[in-house]
């Protein structure tokens, strides 16, 4: 059984159209890239994947479930990274992620172990506020992977982390079934064997190893 | 995993970051005292008419702080994003609304610790227990109500407009009940007991229904 | 959406409704205003005049007439938003809606008939007594309830945030009122005087309530059929177009 079957997402904002019709399958332990221009429906399409958001036609069972009536069951499952970040800049790094351990009903030493995971071990007391946005991203991710979820939903993780971008993403997608949204096609194609292409909101094809060329 | 321990943790959580950053609370402070001060400007106050005028001047002061205070508690850009991240885990709405709300409704209590003494030296009204637990009743009832339009109001267009265009009209038993057990306790005519009660009425109905509404209006 | 195109459209969907030989909708208009100037033939010529009041007296017919019909607007808006939370019925919604306009339209004439009461009887147009008090806080609620639906995202959360905003505002309005009467036993004040009325004059009464429910049903019914017709102008497909305009910047991520 495949972990993730998407059938027909659509999401219209008003009259606008901003994902038309997109089917999407995923088996367990797969990595995808979503690719695509600005505006072309990427972060529209990640978020109705981590159940962030609704789509207003179109059908997505995860792990079996229905992704909008069990989305509390799914939600520990799956971790998410927005593109607006979402920490709180006046509690520390080990706070930030101390809390949503409590949130997801798991133990706070996690929080530890995460830090370390994407190296942020040394600035577990800093103010979020006071890290630098490629470490802020790390916390993001960070918290994206304390409850140990089995589906990774990653838009554009990559912004603004250094050159070890591709070491931390592999380590974290590691043994999880992953969609990562990307403007940097190397890092895709290094991480993931299978690409989505989307195109004006819709998808112009799922590929192998696809090998854009500019 | 437990409502109740979710719902502390977000208190918890929101009065650390308050506490760190002190924004808020001084801001409201200040917010208040000018309040009254321009009420004294704006009425006709003696000694005689100050303590009738008071009871007034402290509802005016409270409505428009815990507008402010509510709406900040939801809109800020940032805050959305939080928002949405405690959303996406296995958190209960209504848990991290009931948190929420505490949180607010803690902040809006520091101002009235600082409201009350003002409002006895400038209106030379008395301030004794009965008037704490008159506010404090009246608090709880509001903030809850305040906090869930608030959530509503964060989402959508307009939102500095729609707040009190949607919170006041559910305010006003609270201002009413409240207005009379605060007279009575001030030592005016007024119904305590009657007043006490609703209070407690309006508290307990709409603590129960902005529970059952959190998730509809906080989830998507 | 501009005002003209929504303008333009209700044009075309009033007209389309209208246009259509003996279409229902135009049949039951015709008869629901048919019936309220039967009401007006009774209130004027069959009601005795009131003996304190004079001819004054007679708004009383349309205007509680009106509180009636509005509250029970009111009342389809409350249940419409509890069956759209509970299985997400688009009908459910709609229905809401058209209660919503209607309900604001009834409260808007209660409000003005109390208050050209108000004005002969007592001296002035406006006194802070339950009835018109509350009135008045049932007339913000739902022009709040109107504007929500309007700044909110369209479709499901402006269908999600309006059925919150009907169900605390229904309960709110008796919980209004029940205060200020509470309230004005200790602060009285001037009081809307409702002596018993003769059979006559409560004849007439029930004949234009009647007569009024009616004509709310009416407009309920026509304004919930311009709504499916906008509801289904708004999801015909379009074709696809090419999404030049957007700009660079991503949909936003936080709405």
């Amino acid at each position: 059984m495949s972990l993730l079957v998407a059938n027909g997402l659509t999401q219209r904002f008003g009259r606008e159209p901003a994902l038309v019709s997109v089917d999407l399958v995923l088996d367990a332990g797969e990595h995808m890239a979503v690719l695509g221009e600005n505006g072309a429906g990427k972060t529209t399409l990640l978020r109705i994947l981590a159940t962030a958001a609704r789509p207003s036609a179109g059908r997505l069972e995860i792990l079996g479930l229905d992704a909008f009536r069990e989305r509390r069951r799914l939600r520990r499952r799956i971790g998410y990274v927005a593109h607006a970040l979402g920490l709180y800049p006046a509690l520390s790094a080990l706070e930030n992620l101390e809390f949503f351990c409590d949130l997801h009903g798991v133990d706070r030493s996690r929080a530890g172990a995460a830090l370390e995971t994407v190296g942020l071990s040394g600035s577990e007391q800093r103010p979020a506020a006071t890290l630098s946005r490629g470490m802020q991203q790390r916390l993001a991710i960070a918290r994206a992977i304390v409850h140990d979820p089995r589906l990774l939903v990653l838009d554009e993780p990559d912004a603004s982390l250094g050159s070890d971008a591709a070491d931390l993403l592999a380590a974290i997608m590691h043994d999880r079934t992953a969609v990562l949204a990307t403007h940097d096609h190397a890092l895709a194609n290094r991480l993931c064997p299978r690409t989505l292409v989307l195109r004006n909101g819709r998808s112009v094809g799922t590929a192998t190893r696809l090998r854009v060329v500019r | 995993m437990n409502g109740l321990r979710v719902a502390l943790a977000v208190a918890r959580k929101d009065l650390r970051s308050e506490w760190r950053t002190r924004e808020l609370i001084p801001a409201l402070a200040q917010f208040i005292v000018l309040a009254l001060v321009i009420a004294n400007f704006g009425f006709q106050i003696d000694s005689r008419s100050a303590p009738m005028i008071a009871p007034g001047v402290l509802w005016l002061a409270l409505v428009f702080a815990g507008l402010v205070a509510f709406g900040r508690a939801f809109a800020a850009e940032r805050e959305q994003a939080s928002l949405e991240a405690m959303m996406l885990t296995p958190a209960s709405p209504a848990a991290i609304f009931t948190g929420k709300a505490i949180a607010a409704a803690a902040l809006l209590i520091v101002c009235e610790a600082v409201m009350l003494p003002a409002l006895t030296l400038f209106f030379g009204t008395p301030l004794n227990a009965q008037v704490v637990v008159a506010v404090l009743l009246a608090t709880v009832g509001m903030t809850v109500l305040g906090c869930l339009f608030a959530a509503m109001a964060a989402r959508v267009r307009a939102r500095e407009l729609l707040l009190p265009l949607l919170t006041l009209p559910l305010w006003i038993p609270f201002i009413i009940a409240g207005g009379q057990a605060v007279q009575a306790a001030m030592g005016l005519q007024a119904n305590w007991d009657e007043g006490i009660g609703l209070l407690i009425d309006f508290d307990i109905l709409f603590v129960v229904l902005t529970s059952l509404a959190a998730r509809f209006v906080l989830d998507d | 959406m501009s005002a003209r195109r929504a303008l333009g459209r209700l044009g075309r969907s009033t007209v389309r409704l209208t246009s259509a030989p003996g279409t229902n909708f135009q049949k039951a208009a015709v008869g629901a205003v048919a019936l309220m100037l039967l009401a007006g033939v009774a209130i004027f010529v069959y009601a005795p005049t009131d003996y304190l009041q004079g001819v004054v007296q007679k708004i009383f017919y349309l205007h509680v007439s009106s509180a009636i019909a509005a509250y029970g607007c009111f009342a389809v808006v409350l249940l419409g938003g509890i069956r759209y939370l509970w299985v997400e019925s688009l009908t459910a919604d709609r229905l809401a809606r058209a209660g919503a306009l209607v309900g604001v339209i009834f409260t808007t004439v209660t409000l003005v008939m109390g208050m050209l009461w108000a004005k002969p009887i007592w001296g002035t147009y406006w006194t802070w007594d339950a009835r018109l008090t509350s009135t008045l806080v049932l007339w913000i609620i739902y022009a709040g309830y109107l504007m929500v639906r309007r700044l909110a995202e369209p479709g499901r959360q402006a269908a999600r945030f309006a059925a919150v905003v009907g169900i605390f505002g229904f309960i709110d309005v008796p919980i209004v009122q029940f205060s200020v009467t509470w309230w004005r036993t200790v602060h009285p004040g001037p009081v809307i005087v409702n002596d018993a009325l003769p059979p006559q004059m409560l004849g007439t009464f029930v004949f234009t309530m009647l007569c009024t429910l009616v004509l709310a049903g009416v407009m309920v019914a026509i304004r919930y059929r311009i709504e499916a017709l906008q509801d289904a102008a708004e999801l015909a497909t379009e074709p696809a177009r090419v999404l030049s305009a957007r700009g660079d910047t991503e949909p936003e991520a936080i709405r």
